[in-house]
């Protein structure tokens, strides 16, 4: 039965908030943990778009305060970058043939 | 207030998960003590490569082809296909000396009882359409195949909770001690304190660290892996691949190969697999510099400037983030697994460097039989954790 949790909280990668409220209760209770079980997070925007709203998720279902939930290692939102970018300011004495 | 328990498992990657997991399965009582929290270590800043063509004839290739069987039996036990599949794996060869040591050890393998070949220049190219020119054949195996392991991870842990098992995070262990009854009891920074006539060392590149706590020597170093993840493009092939040359150095450490300074230091070679998202993990170096796991642009730099060498079409590609974890390397290129003789009831499980997703549910599955049964098949001997008591010094 399809009902009001089965929409996308994570558009990239396509992840729903019954999928994000299960992981939640089974006891995993960071951003982090969040994201590498379910993939919120993980997509193209790199949870630009999905990550207050998934921590405010756990924030509400664990009680904890939205500000603890947020500081996370969140190691890396790069900017999204193409490899050819990166190729020509790389070091022109490579010697790759 | 002292929590009592059959085994205590040191470390919650992808080895202490599996060990925990089949130790509930065959009845015990355990807990998993993770420093930090899910996939903090090596097991979550990983590929997903369950390799065969990889690895030199011996233990563990034979451990490997077990591993694949309980992988298999794994996506109905745990309830989640895992990511499991089975894409073929290529091997890609860029000259004659290269090909010449490949054709050697694919016949090596063979004899094994590992399906691989030599694919021709053509061949090859029908599998992958996008190679760069220069490659002049490349082997081919069916049998390599892959696992999320984000979703093993998950699945051992949430079916082990199901039959007992706890996991705890944010719970470094500081101290192991034995007490009278020949317990151990083992601290962690948050003062709990956990006791069991059992312990499972399975802390990764840290398990040196760990076996320290109880004065124990554990060779263990750790070997940094940078990767880079890009975002969801269709299949540019039909199997992972990766390159021959950091292989050929591995096996004739004599042969002249050119590679750079920066491909010498960084340690780089070519790896490239499609994961469950659609997109594509490429990587990797192997670099000794401590404990520091922070990507570097260095690396991904080098990372890209090969990925472009191998595969042009990559350059129109968007890569997404970059991401690094620690490999756990020991002196002798093999895992440790046994009881230490000189504490029993201690036993380790780490030091699987590049190996360490292919062969997790096999180490899990041996570990538990040792504690259960108390017995340990010869062929395991060489990987006991004995070989480098203090008088045994390893030569490597
Ligand atoms: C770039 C890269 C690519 C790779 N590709 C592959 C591949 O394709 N196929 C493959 O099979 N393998 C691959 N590997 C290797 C694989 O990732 C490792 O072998 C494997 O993850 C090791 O698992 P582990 O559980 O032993 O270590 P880890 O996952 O590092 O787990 C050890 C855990 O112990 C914890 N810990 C440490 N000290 C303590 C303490 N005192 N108390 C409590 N907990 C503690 C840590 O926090 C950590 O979570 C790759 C590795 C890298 C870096
Ligand atoms: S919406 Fe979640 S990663 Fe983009």
């Amino acid at each position: 039965m399809a009902d009001d949790k089965d929409f996308f909280i994570c558009r990239c990668e396509e992840v729903t908030l019954r999928e994000i409220e299960e992981v939640i209760d089974e006891g995993y209770h960071t951003i982090d943990d969040v994201k590498r079980i379910t993939r919120a997070g993980m997509g193209l925007c790199q949870g630009r778009s999905c990550g207050k709203v998934i921590a405010r998720i756990i924030s509400q279902k664990t009680g904890k305060p939205l500000e603890e939930v947020l500081q996370t290692s969140y190691r890396f939102p790069v900017r999204t970058e193409k490899l050819k970018a990166l190729e020509e300011e790389g070091p022109s004495d490579a010697e790759n043939n | 207030m002292v929590q009592s328990y059959d085994v205590l498992v040191i470390g919650g990657g992808i080895i202490g998960l599996s060990c925990g997991y089949y130790l509930t399965k065959q009845g015990k009582r355990v807990v998993v003590l993770e420093s930090g929290g899910f996939a903090d270590g090596a097991s979550g800043a990983c590929d997903d490569m369950i390799l065969f063509q990889s690895k030199k004839p011996g233990i563990n290739l034979e451990l490997a082809f077990e591993s694949l069987e309980l992988y298999k039996s794994l996506v109905g036990e745990l309830e989640d296909s895992l990511g499991f599949a089975n894409y073929g794996g290529m091997v890609l060869i860029e000259n004659e000396r290269e090909l010449e040591v490949m054709e050697e050890f694919v016949m090596q393998q063979r004899s094994y009882g590992l399906d691989v070949e030599i694919l021709t220049k053509a061949a090859m190219r029908k599998k992958q359409p996008f190679l760069h020119e220069r490659f002049i054949a490349s082997t081919y195996s069916s049998m390599d195949s892959q696992a999320y392991p984000f979703a093993v991870m998950h699945r051992f842990a949430r079916k082990g909770r199901q039959m007992g098992m706890q996991v705890v995070h944010k719970s470094p262990v500081v101290g192991i001690q034995k007490d009278g009854a020949g317990d151990f009891l083992v601290t962690t920074a948050q003062n709990m304190q956990y006791r069991a006539p059992h312990v499972v060392n399975a802390a990764g590149a840290w398990a040196g660290k760990v076996a320290d706590l109880i004065g124990l020597n554990v060779p263990m170093e750790p070997r940094r892996g940078q990767i880079i993840i890009t975002e969801k493009i269709p299949a540019i092939g039909e199997t992972n691949l990766w390159s021959a040359k950091y292989l050929v150095t591995k096996l004739k450490p004599g042969i002249q190969i050119d590679s750079t300074e920066e491909e010498k230091r960084l340690g780089l070679a070519f790896a490239l697999t499609r994961t469950e998202g659609d997109s594509y993990l490429i990587g990797s170096t192997r670099e000794f510099v401590g404990y520091d796991k922070r990507t570097t642009m260095e690396g991904i730099r080098a990372i890209i400037n090969q990925a472009v060498s191998f595969i042009p079409v990559l350059k129109d590609v968007n890569f997404i983030r970059a991401i690094a974890g620690l490999r756990p390397a020991t002196p002798d290129g093999k895992m440790v697994l046994g009881e230490h003789a000189g504490v029993p009831g201690f036993f380790t499980a780490a030091g699987h460097e590049g190996d360490g997703i292919s062969l997790a549910p096999i180490t899990g599955k041996l570990l538990a039989d040792m504690v259960c049964e108390g017995r340990s098949d010869a062929r395991l001997e060489e990987l006991s954790p004995n070989r480098f008591a203090s008088n045994a010094k390893e030569v490597c």
